[in-house]
């Protein structure tokens, strides 16, 4: 808990730095959420230079409007993460015409050495998707990182509407049982 | 009320009527129509306890995503990002609070335990966000705000239009390297046929008079320079993918060498002008043959051309 409060803590600066128009603060906030930005971005979109781009997008949002995100109120790495796959699922309704969301995302060797607290989180985080009931997994990923929506994902799997919607909103409530204390 | 896929339902509760919180889920993936999300808008902007659920929803799709594997961005990111921070500079007014001094604990904030992550931004309103300010102190920050960003266009068009002058200038470094190229190439080829040092040989079918119509051509060399422009008159045309190719015969009887394969255009005229050539090959004699398409490395017989 330590950990995490000195790193909210830092935010907290940065982000003082950054309303500041210090630029190398800006250079730290890539260093530190850069990589977290880029693979949602990269998990909704499959296209490096698409993930770049919103990744751009998201981290100069900060620099014109480091207000827009309240650091008292969670976490920056959060924020962005969530903001980074908002605008990603935006581009890729542009292109669903040509898109297929079907495709499955690589993984890939990362290294979050300097970030411990993050490693232990995605570790957890990953775990607790893990146990989740298979069509639960599977519906969240639907909707989260390939931005179907439930009518949608219930003419893919053929279940009812209030079935995919009961097991997205059942999948999250699990994640965030598994947080809990 | 039963959730169904056109309107999010409302479920009453002790406290009144709620979304159903699926669609509040739904909502926070930005999941739902336009028409689908009004409702909930309008509920959201009265309702604390709806709030909170977003937020902590918020905080559950915060965990979703670190589920990710985390890959790198290209090595260029970071510096394009650093580039476009740099370009649009901010111009902080010296009374502007920086988030550290907005930080400061606010009396009436209620603690939710989760991050707020709003579409795009926070779900909260913006009262909740910023402590309260006096007419005129936001009037002022307003001002100096504009300000700053009238200042910013300014800089930025200043910068726009500096680029665009660098680009132009790069552009015309360029076309004057390709003129002094140009100028270079033909004073070179002025040099090869006007030297009084270079062999002029005449060309035409082996043992054969000069009559009309019978293929004949000129060649200019000079050995010392590698410089060769060879003119040829009456070509016959080529069966498909062949084509003439001209041959250095050297002086000390090594092997001819290539001087350039062309095509005679529809008149019959071809020109091979100052092809790549070593220097200080002394030539006795040069002979035109018909090769493939793309030349060869040893001449075939019968030669078509011969000069000496």
């Amino acid at each position: 808990m330590n950990t995490t409060a000195i790193a909210a803590e830092d935010d907290a600066q940065l982000l003082a730095l950054v309303q500041a128009g210090d630029q190398s603060a800006m250079a730290s906030l890539y260093d530190r959420y850069s990589r977290l930005v880029y693979s949602v971005a990269l998990r909704v979109l499959r296209d490096g230079a698409s993930a770049e781009d919103v990744m751009q997008d998201v981290l100069m949002q900060v620099w014109r409007s480091p207000s827009s995100f309240a650091a008292t109120r969670g976490s920056l790495g959060g924020w962005l993460a969530v903001v980074a796959r908002n605008r990603s699922i935006d581009l890729l309704r542009r292109r669903r015409p040509t898109d297929s969301v079907d495709e499955i995302a690589l993984a890939s060797s990362f290294n979050l050495a300097d970030e411990a607290e993050c490693s232990v989180l995605m570790e957890r985080a990953r775990g607790a998707m893990q146990q989740l009931p298979h069509p639960q997994q599977k519906m969240l990923q639907m909707a989260f990182f390939d931005g179907l929506t439930h009518t949608e994902i219930a003419e893919l799997t053929g279940d009812p509407l209030g079935t995919v919607k009961t097991r997205i909103r059942g999948a999250l409530l699990s994640l965030r049982k598994a947080f809990q204390p | 009320m039963m959730p169904t896929d056109r309107n999010p339902a409302f479920l009453v509760s002790s406290g009144g009527t709620h979304p159903d919180p699926a669609d509040l889920t739904l909502y926070a993936m930005q999941l739902l129509s336009g028409d689908q999300s009004a409702a909930l808008v309008d509920h959201l902007a009265h309702c604390i306890e709806c709030r909170a659920e977003l937020a902590r929803i918020h905080g559950d799709l915060a965990l979703s995503a670190l589920t990710v594997d985390l890959e790198a961005p290209s090595t260029s990111a970071r510096q394009r990002l650093l580039d476009q921070v740099a370009r649009e500079k901010k111009i902080v007014p010296a009374a502007q609070p920086t988030a550290a001094q907005s930080q400061t604990p606010e009396p009436e904030a209620r603690p939710i335990p989760v991050p707020s992550f709003g579409r795009s931004g926070s779900v909260l309103s913006m009262e909740e966000r910023r402590p309260k300010r006096g007419t005129r102190l936001v009037v002022l920050t307003g001002l100096s705000w504009a300000a700053s960003a009238l200042l910013c266009l300014t800089s930025g068009l200043l910068l726009r239009d500096r680029q665009n002058q660098r680009a132009n200038l790069t552009q015309l470094g360029r076309e004057n390297a390709r003129l002094v190229a140009d100028a270079a190439s033909a004073h070179e080829l002025m040099d090869a046929l006007t030297d009084p040092a270079a062999m002029r040989v005449s060309m035409r079918l082996p043992a054969t008079p000069k009559p009309q119509g019978i293929p004949s051509g000129g060649v200019t060399y000079n050995s010392r320079k590698g410089t060769l422009v060879f003119l040829a008159s009456n070509l016959a045309p080529l069966e498909q993918y062949k084509a003439y190719e001209l041959w250095i015969i050297p002086a000390d009887n090594s092997a001819p060498l290539p001087a350039g394969v062309f095509h005679p255009d529809q008149q019959g005229n071809a020109a091979v002008v100052m092809p790549d050539l070593p220097r200080g090959i002394t030539a006795k004699a040069f002979g035109v043959t018909i090769e493939p398409d793309s030349g060869s490395q040893t001449p075939t017989m019968p030669l078509v051309m011969f000069g000496n």
